[in-house]
């Protein structure tokens, strides 16, 4: 299952950095789920997160859009930098951030709407069209983007819910991208998928890192290897390891990594 | 909760391996279970279906008389002499001449029905034929009057209602032997009533008058009716609707979308729902106290009864509501705020449109409740004997009125058996207004719950 045969090494070059992460520390009431991680994500990169259950992978990657606001005892310190300026300083509105990181679920959870309404859903709220042309014109963009305009574009009327589990996935991927975010940040996207969805899903995730960084947490460390150029591995709250995804699958620098990739711990 | 035993107790020697077509001892132990248990299901399914029965039964077999109503069909002269004295047909003249004087010539008019009819009964006396129709009917006839004036002088033909007693007698209620012993009817008058009927001038018709008129004396339970309890009842609803569905759903959004988890919102969870279980008749004295005592709004209002009722709905709103907020799934949460969406739009957009259906079952079952709640408007005065309709909306809410389980519990009170069909009556247009409030839900929710 190691297809890497889509993966061209030329197409892994020095990038801007979008993300720097310094001393994030996450505490959910009294218990530490993440200890000072610093790290750098590249733009136009696709970034893995792999680790065991519970490692605070998932913890991290809410913590670059402030999704982990919603969860009262939730504490979060250090500083995340997008473009140089911290997410969690005081005078950032969590809205406006999500708009620029956009982000995919673990389960697909498209709205109980058409297929237009949920693509569209982002750019009216942003107002990022100005008519219903401009509108039609954003949806058919993010379906084409994400790979789903072809088996949609009959039906946009139709309920986001009536579609299969991967076309589901798809869509709220759209409706991630229709609001042209700068990071795409993707929690196990494919765990409640069979193969031939996560595969269509896989190449897509090749796709959108053309236009702007991916981020994705995975349990699957054959998906990481296949989708990611770089990826960090997290242990009990700590980022043991981060580099390209080729050395920390061919040469782990640390023993617990190691363990991990070949499968003695996870 | 019944013990489970172990399943093999130490001392039992092991089981030999068994033929699967004979069932073994637990087996057969543990299916007799099920069976006993499902007996007991059907039982109570069948206890609950008997009583309901029994229940509606009695209450239309009662009730359904209050929605025939006899008439006496008179040519009546109305006599200008007597009528309209000064003869100048001015309306404040002819107001002044009260119903004892259209009595007078109702009476007149009744013994000439009789003595046309060449009707010949032994011991029949004067007064057990003017007492053949209503006391209301001499209202009746006044009012027809002096709405239109150029009647006086006329012979005009009018179904009169017929007196408590020859409505019950050809309703079943009053019989032959129980006449011999009442004071206010006796045989010879129903027989002369049976033979009017017999000839065609004592009908019986739909009583659409029950459902229109206002309640009426002790003396003349025919001409009562469900009116103003109707209206009253209508008014209350519609100030519980305005006051306790927006402040209720408002609470409940705010209380499980908004508020911070902390001890105070604990306390005020708790105390909703302590809320709820609080007798009825204390939020009466409350509204009492409140309402009438210390905010000087008049009594037997609509306005204070539906206050009150607004204090007595809240909580099962809220309760039900944050019930329907609380099965919307987190994830729909999530990818709207994950899409960039504020807290508000999330809400507003996709949990209140997926929670609709939960919500409006909840509030029309709260109202439903409010419809039925006697015990506090007791307190608050609205058992008050209200003969006069409360004026229009938004005045009319200030005016007495009564409500439908309230003029239940006043009929029932009265002496005239006749009340205790009105009583009957009553509920079965209360059960009646239930019933489509029900329906309403039911439909509702239909509407409003997405199968996608």
């Amino acid at each position: 299952m190691y297809d890497t045969s889509h993966r061209v090494e030329n197409a892994v070059t020095p990038k801007d950095i979008k993300i720097q992460a310094r001393k994030v520390q996450v505490f959910y009431g009294d218990k530490q789920a993440l200890k000072d991680v610093d790290v750098d994500i590249l733009d136009k990169t696709v970034t893995a997160f792999i680790g065991p259950s519970g490692c605070g992978k998932s913890t991290f990657l809410r913590c670059i859009n402030r999704m982990n606001d919603t969860i009262p005892i939730a504490r979060v310190e250090g500083e995340i930098l997008l473009d140089g300026e911290d997410v969690y300083d005081r005078r950032v509105d969590p809205v406006q951030l999500r708009a620029k990181v956009g982000m995919v679920f673990q389960k697909p959870n498209p709205f109980p709407k058409s297929i237009y309404d949920n693509v569209a859903y982002g750019p009216r709220i942003h107002g990022l069209a100005r008519n219903r042309a401009e509108l039609d014109d954003v949806v058919e963009k993010a379906l084409r983007g994400a790979a789903l305009w072809n088996e949609v574009k009959d039906r946009l009327s139709e309920p986001g819910t009536g579609l299969s589990g991967g076309q589901q996935q798809r869509l709220c991927i759209a409706r991630a991208v229709a609001t042209s975010p700068e990071v795409l940040l993707m929690d196990e996207p494919c765990s409640a998928l069979d193969p031939i969805a996560t595969a269509q899903v896989e190449e897509l995730i090749e796709e959108l890192r053309t236009r702007f960084s991916v981020v994705i947490v995975t349990h699957s460390m054959q998906q990481a290897a296949r989708v990611s150029q770089k990826t960090a591995f997290f242990h009990l709250g700590n980022l043991v390891e981060y580099g390209d995804t080729d050395d920390i699958f061919t040469k782990p620098q640390d023993s617990r990594t190691e363990a991990y990739i070949s499968g003695r711990i996870g | 909760m019944t013990d489970i035993p172990l399943s093999r107790p130490v001392d039992v020697p092991d089981r030999k391996p068994g033929s699967l077509l004979q069932q073994d001892a637990r087996t057969k132990a543990r299916n007799a279970a099920e069976k006993r248990f499902r007996l007991y299901g059907v039982i109570a399914i069948a206890i609950s279906m008997i009583a309901l029965v029994v229940l509606l039964t009695t209450i239309l077999s009662a009730g359904s008389g209050a929605f025939r109503q006899t008439y006496l069909n008179i040519p009546v002269t109305l006599d200008a002499a007597v009528l309209d004295p000064k003869g100048n047909r001015d309306p404040a003249e002819m107001a002044k001449v009260l119903t004892v004087s259209y009595g007078r010539v109702l009476d007149a008019a009744v013994e000439a029905t009789v003595a046309r009819h060449n009707i010949q009964i032994e011991g029949l006396s004067e007064d057990d034929i003017d007492n053949l129709i209503s006391k209301e009917a001499s209202a009746q006839v006044r009012d027809r009057v002096l709405a239109d004036p150029e009647l006086i002088g006329q012979t005009v033909e009018f179904d009169v209602l017929t007196g408590g007693r020859i409505d019950g007698f050809f309703k079943g209620r009053v019989t032959m032997e129980s006449a011999a012993r009442d004071s206010n009817t006796s045989p010879q008058q129903l027989q002369l009533a049976q033979e009017l009927a017999n000839r065609g001038e004592i009908v019986t018709r739909f009583n659409w008058n029950f459902l229109t008129n206002a309640d009426a004396s002790d003396q003349r339970p025919e001409a009562a009716g469900v009116g103003v309890a109707i209206l009253g009842s209508l008014y209350m609803m519609l100030v519980v609707l305005v006051l306790a569905v927006p402040i209720g759903v408002a609470a409940s959004i705010y209380l499980e979308e908004f508020a911070p988890q902390n001890r105070i919102t604990d306390i005020i969870e708790v105390n909703i729902s302590n809320l709820a279980a609080v007798p009825s008749i204390v939020f009466g004295i409350l509204g009492l106290a409140a309402f009438i005592n210390f905010a000087g709004l008049p009594q037997s209002a609509p306005i204070v009864g539906g206050l009150v009722l607004t204090l007595m709905t809240l909580p099962t709103i809220i309760i039900s509501t944050r019930a329907a907020l609380k099965a919307v799934p987190p994830s729909i949460r999530d990818a709207a705020l994950g899409v960039g969406a504020s807290k508000m739009q999330s809400v507003f957009h996709h949990v209140l449109p997926l929670a609709m259906p939960g919500i409006l079952t909840g509030t029309i079952i709260g109202l439903a409740q409010a419809l039925g709640e006697t015990a506090p408007l007791l307190l608050i005065g609205m058992v008050a004997f209200v003969r006069n309709f409360p004026d229009g909306l938004p005045g009319g809410l200030m005016d007495p009125a009564s409500a439908l389980p309230v003029q239940v519990y006043n009929w029932t009170q009265r002496s005239d058996p006749a009340f205790i069909e009105r009583a009957s009556g009553a509920i079965i247009v209360l059960l009646v207004f239930l019933l489509c409030m029900n329906v309403l839900a039911i439909w509702l929710r239909r509407k409003f719950e997405r199968r996608w």
